[in-house]
């Protein structure tokens, strides 16, 4: 550890390994750290059941929940977006050849009290109950609208500039009731809540882009998810960075990041060692005073041992519940997975409820995601705070990372990630370097 | 154990285009500097650096191996560095079919470390993983420390394929992958990389069909 380093991460999470990664990648040399034994911090997938209950301070589960090490049951809750950013990381950095994934196979969004499937193609969405047949033809018209949308080509614009008009005047213009615009904003362009309504239509022309991009790439959903839970993509990148030379040391308490002149960082202390560095990337748990708290996200994991009624059965499903359906400011989301993803014993299902925190009852904010779920055998709540860096990290080269917030996928995520790479290193992330030097290496 | 084909056929795919194909993955396992990167490079690319620096960049290879009437295409996983600080993740051993444990037949900490390697696979591993042991340098008879005997005792007990290697002269080398592929079960419902029965994902490439023997 008495060594001199370009940088040093600390925390294991999807943030974090992504960044060594792209670090070593870049020719850094890199000294990566968890205080934890194992890899992912709050993205870890929990291994074996056992690991879980006590975690959660529940007596051991008993012998109908299986094989306690075919669980590996995930503390956030998150999709990938087929043609997101997370995907073109994994592609372009060679990770996913270490990963498998499987289709989510459906998405629903709540309406009236009830789900409905969020239609993924021209005849369900003909034979869908979400809207009535003029409001349909409105729809159709509006999705073609956006599908046609190029930003270079002003012709495609079809004398409406989406750069300075809201999208509240996209939907006017189209003539789209409230209920479609709830389903648009929220189950397509997956917005938290409705302050999109009043920020430039492109914003959101884009998001209904993606989802419609990515769910072209598979069919069923947008949606993705990797074997074994999401614990395993933090430790795909941290493999791709020891690859490219980073070190690693799990289980190793941090006693104090040292501070030199102008308070900028030179190193990191464990014990009596101390690894000289010229940078620190790490998550908010490592940073107490150098993060304040920007909102609290409540999440309710529910082990249950049937499927999600009015899902047709799905073995992995997402359900989004727009704020405005049960009167809130921000969507609750349901996250279902199951054993076909090896992350629960055989038989089992595994549902999430989160919402962002908006009472001093968080637990009564998501009855209406735990309402749907049917019997839950077993529930562990955890409400925890959401960080944000108090600066840019530019004075004291420490670069922090934010919270993992309520949004239901990566996007968020990779954003964070590269606009804080972007802020250590001065440059955008070359993609280049690693694909040139994999090809040599793989046959 | 007896190797039925001759050296040369590990060499490459014959591209015969009736045998079946099956993928495994396998996993290197020991102690930093045993040179579980130089049999690598050695069974897939015929190379041997006397300077091999420690593993950067090539953690990731395949190499095929034709058996009779079956084609067994490795994908072989190196710890990238990751054992120094017991940092491997559980990412390395899932799925593994196989694994070779190397150890240097000059070093006897080596060889302590590797039974502790094969403990820790059988803890995390598949129970039904096929695992060799390799004895490596044996190019360094000279310097030995650990006895041929004892380590055939000890993988005898443990039910372990065991051949001394040298990545130097490429004495084993395809020998101990062969014995590997020929102990291997090629059934229908084993193989195909991680066997978790996910798809990988590729740029604009159509999903991967999971499952052994395409």
């Amino acid at each position: 550890m008495d060594e001199e380093y370009d940088a040093i991460v600390l925390g294991t999470g999807l943030k974090e390994c992504i960044l060594s990664g792209m670090l070593s990648v870049s020719g850094k040399k890199v000294l990566h750290i968890d205080r934890n034994k194992y890899y992912g911090g709050e993205s870890a997938s929990i291994t074996p059941l056992e690991e879980l209950f006590s975690k959660f301070n529940a007596p051991a589960p008993d012998e109908t929940y299986g094989r306690g090490r075919d669980w590996n049951v995930d503390l956030i809750p998150k999709f990938l977006m087929a043609n997101g950013l997370l995907v073109k990381l994994l592609i372009h950095t060679g990770v996913t050849r270490y990963l498998e994934f499987k289709s989510v196979e459906g998405s629903y969004v709540y309406k009236g009290g009830k789900i409905s499937k969020v239609p993924v193609d021209q005849k369900e969405a003909l034979a869908s109950d979400l809207m009535g047949m003029f409001e349909k033809r409105r729809f159709r018209n509006f999705l073609i609208y956006v599908q046609d949308f190029q930003p270079e080509d002003t012709k495609t614009w079809k004398d409406f500039d989406p750069s300075t008009n809201n999208m509240q005047g996209l939907y006017d213009k189209f003539g789209l009731d409230k209920n479609t615009q709830d389903f648009t904003g929220h189950a397509l362009a997956l917005y938290l809540d409705d302050n999109y309504l009043q920020q430039p239509a492109i914003q959101t022309i884009q998001r209904i882009k993606l989802y419609s991009d990515s769910l072209a790439r598979y069919g069923k959903s947008p949606y993705l998810y990797p074997m074994y839970g999401l614990g395993e993509l933090p430790q795909g990148f941290a493999r791709l960075s020891a690859i490219y030379g980073g070190t690693y040391m799990l289980d190793k308490p941090i006693d104090e990041i040292v501070l030199g002149e102008g308070g900028k960082v030179v190193g990191v202390r464990s014990g009596n060692e101390i690894a000289k560095c010229k940078q620190v990337y790490c998550d908010p748990s490592y940073v107490p005073d150098r993060v304040r708290k920007k909102a609290q996200v409540i999440r309710c994991i529910c082990l249950l041992d049937h499927p999600i009624a009015n899902t047709k059965d799905a073995l992995s499903t997402q359900i989004i519940i727009p704020q405005k359906q049960v009167g809130r400011h921000s969507d609750i989301y349901v996250s279902v997975v199951s054993y076909t993803h090896q992350v629960a014993a055989k038989g089992w299902f595994i549902a999430m409820v989160s919402t962002t925190v908006e009472t001093s009852d968080p637990e009564s904010e998501i009855k209406p995601g735990l309402d749907l779920l049917g019997p839950i055998r077993q529930k562990f709540v955890s409400v925890t705070d959401y960080f944000e860096p108090i600066d840019d990290g530019s004075q004291s080269q420490i670069f922090i990372s934010e919270s993992y917030d309520a949004t239901t996928h990566f996007e968020t995520t990779c954003l964070d990630v590269l606009k804080i790479y972007k802020r250590g290193t001065d440059e955008d992330f070359d993609f280049s370097k690693v694909k040139v030097e994999l090809g040599e290496e793989d046959q | 154990m007896s190797v039925s084909s001759s050296r040369g056929a590990a060499a490459r795919p014959n591209g015969a285009p009736q045998t079946k194909v099956c993928q495994f993955k396998l996993v290197l396992l020991g102690e930093s500097a045993v040179g579980k990167s130089s049999l690598v490079l050695r069974f897939v690319k015929g190379q041997f650096h006397e300077y091999q620096e420690s593993t950067i960049g090539a953690a990731f290879l395949t190499q095929t191996v034709c058996l009779d009437d079956t084609t067994v295409k490795f994908e072989i996983w190196d710890t990238a560095g990751q054992e120094r600080y017991h940092s491997l993740a559980p990412m390395y051993y899932r799925g593994a079919q196989a694994a070779i444990v190397v150890y240097d037949i000059t070093n006897q900490d080596t060889f302590g470390r590797a039974k502790n390697w094969v403990k820790e696979l059988q803890r995390q591993a598949s129970p039904s993983i096929v695992i060799a042991l390799a004895g490596n340098k044996s190019d360094l008879a000279a310097k030995r420390m650990v006895e041929t005997e004892e380590a055939q005792a000890y993988a005898d007990e443990n039910h372990l394929l065991f051949m001394e290697t040298s990545a130097k002269t490429a004495v084993n080398v395809n020998d101990i992958f062969l014995a590997i592929a020929n102990k291997l079960p090629k059934s229908e419902s084993v193989g195909g990389g991680a066997a978790g029965g996910g798809r990988r994902l590729a740029d604009g490439e159509p999903p991967r069909a999971g499952g052994c023997c395409k």
